[in-house]
């Protein structure tokens, strides 16, 4: 299991030099406005804000269709039942089936929210290393115990990652083979599962000590957590939340105050 | 089971932030009366990263495979930490998968997290009424897998079905519900049916783990 996040995060654009708090901030702004938009009218401005962020970002197209694969099948089998259950003014019958106006837009908007939203939270997570916007969320407060449970889980991922692919190596070797349903499958499933839920309680005492002999937990090595004005970068990642935070503003804005769409208007 | 970005208003997107503030804090709260806590964070985060990665275990039930989610389990086996655990899951695969996704985390969170607390407490009656009784075992962990798996479905199928389209026929919507549940209830048994296997492995190799 290769957690490939951090691959484009040290690259050098205006996204990268956006210092990872304020990005989380003025992205996330962005993303809530996203969600609220209910009007047709305003997905052509969404694509494009969208576009705008991902090509400054310098993030390679095909890494982001790599992401879109696995939700995309979810989202297609949505957009594909819309049209024939949602919405009263038919425009096309299909034998039985009829297809419906309200359905057809009702797809268009989620499917066009849904990718703007997950490529502007890929360049939101792309652009900086995983572990900046851990660092990121302790500074804007978060308790202490979901931060040190979120640095410890992902420091462990990718290994018990790597002790699962072993296992399941091990298992074919000695042949196993999980073909079909049984019984007994499941059972291997569940010692397989058992033996890595076994191997991380262990490690994890072990953990625990190795980190109360390097002063976890002292009150002495605790840090502040104080904000350290950096003039030079933090002005500029200053002004581009500020951006974000306005266009955020301004699309809620525009969607509670443009008219709402009518069917077959257009 | 997870909700992606796009697909709820941002007022249920919000609500869902709310309540998972809310469950947060009481969480903690629980935590905070823990005596031992410095020593639990690293167990609660190992396994929270197990878990993460033992969801990823295809179990194949032909013509398909499914993905187990866990939540009773959790709920089972860490208590009060299991809605946090579930919480940084959900927010590492909505970043590194993009399974669910960041407008949707609270609403995730609730329809995931929340049935592991109440197995939690289910669970929990084992040490009441007996520890010692397999069949008893046997039945809380049963009723804890499935029945957190069907809290989260049921939840998880009304949101969606109710919140995908305001012009969706309320027959329809119905019906999308009824498929929608069979399909997972057929999961939960299985769920219920990997939690006893489980559990009855720990109870054996590591029983300590099911104390603590």
């Amino acid at each position: 299991m290769k957690l490939i996040l951090d691959r484009y995060a040290y690259l050098d654009s205006p996204l990268h030099r956006w210092q990872q708090g304020y990005k989380l901030i003025g992205l996330l702004s962005l993303i809530f406005a996203f969600a609220f938009i209910q009007n047709i009218w305003l997905l052509p401005i969404m694509v494009i804000i969208t576009g705008i962020l991902f090509s400054l970002s310098e993030i390679p197209i095909s890494f982001l269709i790599k992401r879109l694969r696995y939700p995309s099948w979810f989202i297609l089998t949505v957009v594909f039942l819309l049209p024939f259950i949602s919405g009263n003014t038919p425009i096309f019958q299909l034998g039985f089936l009829t297809i419906h106006a309200e359905g057809c837009w009702q797809a268009l908007l989620i499917s066009v929210r849904f990718f703007c939203i997950l490529t502007v939270s890929l360049v939101l997570f792309g652009t900086a290393p995983f572990l900046s916007s851990i660092k990121a969320m302790r500074s804007f407060g978060f308790p202490r115990v979901i931060v040190d449970m979120t640095l410890l889980s992902y420091r462990y991922l990718e290994e018990l990652g790597e002790m699962l692919t072993t296992m399941q190596r091990a298992m074919r070797l000695r042949g196993f083979k999980a073909k079909g349903f049984k019984r007994r499958n499941l059972e291997v499933f569940a010692q397989l599962t058992g033996s890595i839920l076994v191997r991380s309680y262990e490690r994890s005492l072990r953990i625990y000590q190795a980190m109360i002999l390097r002063g976890y937990g002292s009150q002495r090595t605790r840090k502040k957590n104080s904000w350290q004005w950096n003039k030079h970068s933090d002005r500029y990642s200053l002004w581009i939340t500020i951006m974000a935070v306005v266009i955020s503003i301004s699309l809620v804005t525009l969607e509670a105050t443009l008219p709402s769409f009518i069917w077959l208007s257009i | 089971m997870h909700i992606p970005d796009g697909f709820l208003s941002p007022s249920v997107c919000i609500t869902g932030y709310a309540l998972t503030g809310g469950v947060t804090w009481y969480c903690l709260r629980q935590i905070e009366r823990d005596r031992n806590i410095q020593a639990n964070i690293p167990k609660a985060s190992l396994l929270t990263a197990a878990f993460f990665v033992a969801s990823l275990i295809n179990i194949p039930i032909p013509p398909t495979s499914i993905h187990l989610i866990f939540n009773g389990l959790m709920g089972a086996l860490l208590g009060y930490y299991a809605f946090l655990a579930i919480l940084i899951g959900l927010f590492f695969q909505a970043v590194m998968f993009q399974h669910g996704g960041m407008s949707t985390l609270g609403v995730n969170a609730i329809i995931i997290g929340s049935p592991s607390i109440a197995a939690y407490h289910l669970f929990q009656q084992r040490g009441r009424l007996g520890s010692n009784k397999p069949v008893l075992t046997t039945i809380l962990s049963f009723v804890s897998g499935a029945g957190a798996l069907l809290l989260s479905a049921a939840m998880f199928a009304i949101l969606l079905v109710t919140n995908i389209s305001p012009d969706m026929d309320v027959n329809a919507e119905r019906t999308a519900i009824l498929i929608s549940l069979s399909g997972y209830s057929i999961q939960a048994v299985i769920e219920g049916v990997f939690t006893v296997m489980l559990i009855s492995f720990l109870e054996k190799v590591k029983p300590e783990l099911l104390k603590s």
